[in-house]
């Protein structure tokens, strides 16, 4: 038949026109959007560069990229650690596994907002159960939530807590893939446990640890509902992520020239770090 | 066959999209949408003015409804805007955000309707009226109502720790603080109930609940923006900000968020508060046996002269210019603001319409003979500012809120630099 | 001995990470003034802060909502997914290799470029607070054509060949023969689809700003970060314990499932 040439063009059609639509357009859309400035309200206006030379005086922006720094070298290598160890452990020949796995992975599949509730409460300063727990064992309370220098990595353990499960199964997986001779050639050699966790292991799920490491630091880049509902992005700023300031001016504010200026830079950033995290690890290989 | 199904589909989908393009409720030039807020009493307080109207109304009908349930009533309205799909008459408008839209073009200009000039300035107080003037020379708001904040206070409390007035300037508020601090510390040193509270939040609009009234007071009703400048770089200010600073370093205002607890002051962990006459029905129904509360002006720096100046928070009338009869929807906005209807609206609401002479009207002597605590209010409506007539409110007072959690909250800033700061970053903004 | 030593870190982490769901549950029930001094059991159990909640925000509305749109977006990845996938690994045509490479772009693309501009789009469309808004953009997914066309790919041949001398056309094909053949992947990819659609937050909160409308996490977001939560902690554990509840009871059921999926998104990686 005629027309079965053009069965395949039929076929990616509607994702063509899905994709010029949400992200071919979008793109383009964005970085014109850069040279304007627009309350959605009013008329676009011509700004030329003013949007990109606020970028570069702007505090709160230079802020939330320190602030998402220091949330990722918090939460990268307790993830990892955290992970490795659990999953090692679940590797082990032991009874219960399914129970303990789906126990882990329950906060994973539970929608941020809950657990940033629920955690919102466990660092209460006066009624908070960590504080409760410090002071009933004589320490003096800490301030979670609401001192400058707590906060960021407050929400890094929380954020940690939350996706370890996820890491736990990827590691489980990569420790799986580990072909049993390599331990039983070593164990004849007399090797202790930690001779072959870093000889034999480590080296083997290398990958892992990448992947791992590529997609914590995505989620760190994408932090957003965590510090919205958790803290405002204080106390002084200290939590607001680079999202919650692109959100707050485009959607609190209405700079939407400003704010698509954030977010062309923010993108630009995230593809570069990935870039080069993968160039570091590619050439370890 | 197969194919022609995803044929089909993609000129479904197409004509899906066409038809989903802006639907645009037609309504007929003699019918007119009115939205009002979602308070409870406003809603029946609107109900009963539509009602009114369209019994004896013979140039048109009004329906109304509430504003929709949304996270808050500004963004549905900026929604609505966006949409096209705004109501001809709104009351809710904040006067913050009224230059905004007048900007946008999307607001109809009061003066240029018939009626509106003459009856405008026997309800209001020239000084109301130059208020809500935008700088264009035109009148897109009409001040409709106000909740004037004041300085609400424990009566046992404040009596009980020697005072026969309430505090009225910074020393006697201090004062007070440190006697009843000293009252409720704890063996350890731990302070279990505080002589004031303010939220600690530097979300823009808790300002509205201590700095600005505050400056307001100190500054005998000055400007925050005046022609595109920040205006506030002043001693007033930079004294507002010491007080509260100081308040909260010494701990007579409590730095942790006591709102996650059941109503503090109805529960005498707090002395006073910096609110409004909403205060008034919720406390009527909670409190205690035995519990007397009242109000007075917000304090002021102790070499202060002359009245005491608030922020009252106003709401305003708009009517959109998408509305077809603009003539009609001020017809019936002249109907609900005339004065047997502001009268309605304090009783149905506990809200004060922003109408000169209340105090001395007769047809409110009634009214305030029933709610003697409105009269508190009633008298400091003489002296109520709004918002100054900018663009970008909501940014200034976020402005103004980092530099005070930095400096008040925080005690990281000195008052004359947080101030100075706050002013350099509104006068970039409003360069652009 | 190294044996208790597991035992004990096993059972200490599921402590850690079930406690804090257990406290939220207990505390929901908990008299409102109590929470404060609440470690395992309450002595009064109540349901007020439900109820409270029930009356405060449309929750049961929200859910529905979500069900809805979570619904709409599975089902439109998993159909418009196979279409693609089908096309890219088993048809020959021009570009194919195009609209892979693309696919694979979009995937790479972080989502802060393309906000601003799809909101702005919904605006024009005026598709602001509809379903259409949250829908829409979420049918295609890029993971979900690679995943379809990986799967597609190690369908036996003959079995294609087979349907079309049968006289079937290239959807049947797909619906007849690759589904009922591709249950682990439409499984994967369901669960992934619906999962991340039902917790999604930041998209609703552009685009939705009627209430009727707001998905069910929105809706608690909001109800967490405004003021009509705000004296009471029961209420809005209870809003949270809600909104967890269906994800977890459907975990429960489908649990290995859930943990498949997941391994198998690392494992494209």
């Amino acid at each position: 038949m005629k027309t079965k040439k053009f069965i395949p063009y039929f076929l990616v059609a509607p994702y063509i026109f899905h994709f010029l639509l949400f992200v071919a357009f979008p793109v383009i859309f964005s970085i014109v959007l850069t040279f304007h400035q627009w309350n959605i309200i009013s008329p676009m206006k011509y700004i030329g560069l003013a949007n990109y030379t606020r970028l570069f005086q702007d505090k709160f922006f230079s802020q939330s990229l320190v602030n998402t720094l220091i949330f990722l070298i918090i939460h990268i290598p307790l993830q990892i650690i955290i992970a490795l160890l659990l999953a090692e452990t679940l590797n082990q020949k032991i009874k219960f596994r399914g129970f303990f796995r789906a126990a882990f992975f329950l906060p994973v599949i539970v929608s941020g907002v809950v657990v940033t509730i629920l955690w919102q409460q466990l660092y209460g300063f006066d009624t908070g159960l960590f504080n409760k727990i410090l002071t009933a064992i004589g320490l003096g309370r800490i301030g979670w939530l609401v001192d400058p220098s707590w906060a960021m990595p407050s929400i890094a353990i929380m954020a940690t807590w939350k996706n370890v499960g996820l890491y736990i199964i990827l590691f489980l997986v990569g420790l799986q893939t580990v072909p049993v001779h390599y331990y039983e050639a070593a164990d004849l050699e007399g090797a202790t446990h930690w001779q072959k966790f870093f000889k034999i292991t480590l080296p083997m799920i290398n990958p892992t640890i990448f992947m791992v490491v590529v997609l914590s630091t995505i989620g760190g880049f994408s932090l957003f509902i965590e510090p919205y509902v958790m803290t405002g992005g204080g106390p002084l700023n200290s939590t607001l992520s680079a999202v919650l300031y692109i959100y707050k001016q485009g959607f609190f504010y209405y700079h939407m020239g400003y704010s698509a200026t954030l977010g062309l830079f923010f993108a630009l950033l995230i593809l570069s770090v990935v870039a080069i995290q993968k160039k570091f690890i590619e050439k370890d290989k | 066959m197969r194919n022609q199904f995803l044929i089909i589909l993609f000129s479904v989908l197409i004509i899906l999209l066409l038809i989903s393009c802006g639907s645009q409720k037609e309504r007929k030039s003699n019918q007119l949408l009115f939205w009002s807020s979602n308070n409870t009493q406003e809603i029946d307080f609107a109900r009963y003015i539509v009602n009114e109207w369209n019994k004896h109304s013979k140039s048109g009908k009004v329906s109304f409804q509430p504003v929709p349930e949304g996270q808050s009533s500004e963004e549905i309205i900026l929604a609505a805007v966006v949409g096209k799909t705004t109501p001809d008459v709104y009351s809710n408008m904040w006067q913050g955000d009224v230059e905004d839209y007048a900007r946008a073009g999307v607001l109809v200009a009061f003066d240029t309707l018939k009626g509106f000039n003459d009856f405008i300035f026997s309800r209001c107080d020239s000084s109301v009226i130059r208020e809500v003037t935008s700088p264009d020379g035109h009148i897109y708001q009409i001040p409709w109502k106000i909740n004037p904040i004041m300085l609400l206070y424990n009566k046992q409390i404040v009596a009980g720790l020697g005072f026969k007035e309430p505090p009225a300037n910074y020393e006697q508020f201090n004062f007070a603080s440190e006697k009843y601090k000293n009252e409720n510390i704890d063996s350890h040193g731990y302070v279990k109930k505080w002589f004031g509270y303010s939220e600690v939040l530097v979300t823009w609009w808790q300002r509205f609940f201590d700095f600005y009234p505050l400056y307001l007071a100190a500054s005998n009703g000055a400007p925050l923006v005046k022609d595109y400048k920040a205006a506030f770089d002043n001693k007033y200010a930079v004294e507002v900000f010491s007080f509260l600073r100081n308040l909260y370093q010494h701990n007579y205002f409590a730095k942790e968020r006591l709102s996650a607890r059941q109503d503090v002051f109805l529960s005498s962990i707090i002395a006073t508060r910096f609110t409004g006459s909403w205060e008034i029905l919720h406390a009527e129904k909670f409190k205690p046996e035995g519990f007397e509360y009242s109000f007075a002006h917000m304090p002021v720096p102790n070499d202060h002269q002359g009245p005491v100046y608030t922020y009252g928070d106003p709401k305003n009338i708009v009517i959109f210019k998408t509305c077809s009869n603009p003539q009609l929807a001020w017809d019936f906005i002249h109907f609900m603001i005339d004065k047997k209807n502001d009268l309605k609206l304090s009783q149905l609401t506990n809200q004060l319409p922003r109408r000169k002479g209340l105090i001395n009207d007769s047809l409110f002597a009634e009214y305030f003979e029933n709610n003697p605590k409105m009269i508190e209010f009633a008298r400091q409506s003489e002296y109520v500012r709004g918002t100054d007539p900018y663009p970008n409110l909501t940014e200034v007072f976020d402005i103004i809120s980092q530099e005070y959690e930095e400096c008040v909250i925080y005690g990281k800033k000195a008052p004359e630099d947080a101030i100075h700061e706050a002013a350099k970053q509104v006068n970039l903004l409003y360069i652009k | 001995m190294k044996k208790i030593l597991f035992y004990i870190l096993l059972i200490a982490g599921a402590l850690i990470f079930l406690y804090p769901f257990i406290w939220m549950i207990t505390a929901s029930i908990t008299p409102e003034n109590q929470i404060g001094n609440l470690t395992f059991l309450p002595n009064k159990l109540t349901i007020s802060s439900y109820t409270q909640m029930l009356g405060k925000i449309p929750i049961g509305r929200a859910f529905v909502n979500s069900i809805i749109v979570s619904s709409a977006v599975t089902l439109g990845v998993l159909i418009f997914g196979s279409l693609v996938g089908y096309a890219l690994s088993r048809l020959e045509f021009k570009g194919r290799n195009l609209i892979f490479y693309v696919i694979i772009f979009t995937m790479t693309l972080p989502f802060q470029i393309t906000l601003i501009p799809q909101y702005i789009i919904m605006v024009k469309f005026g598709w602001v607070d509809t379903y259409w808004a949250l829908i829409v953009p979420y049918l295609m997914n890029a993971l979900g054509i690679i995943m379809f066309r990986q799967y597609f790919k190690s369908i036996p041949q003959d079995l294609i060949d087979a349907a079309r001398l049968d006289g079937c056309g290239e959807i049947k094909i797909i619906f007849k023969i690759l589904w009922p053949n591709s249950i682990p992947a439409l499984v994967t990819i369901g669960i992934i689809t619906f999962m991340a659609s039902w917790n999604e937050v930041l998209w609703p909160l552009i685009v939705i700003r009627d209430s009727q409308l707001m998905t069910m996490p929105q809706l608690v977001t909001l109800f967490a970060v405004g003021g009509s939560a705000d004296s009471q902690l029961g209420v809005k554990l209870a809003a949270a314990t809600m909104l967890a509840l269906p994800i977890v009871l459907a975990y429960l059921f489908f649990q290995k499932y859930f943990i498949q999926s997941m391994a198998a998104t690392g494992l494209k990686e």
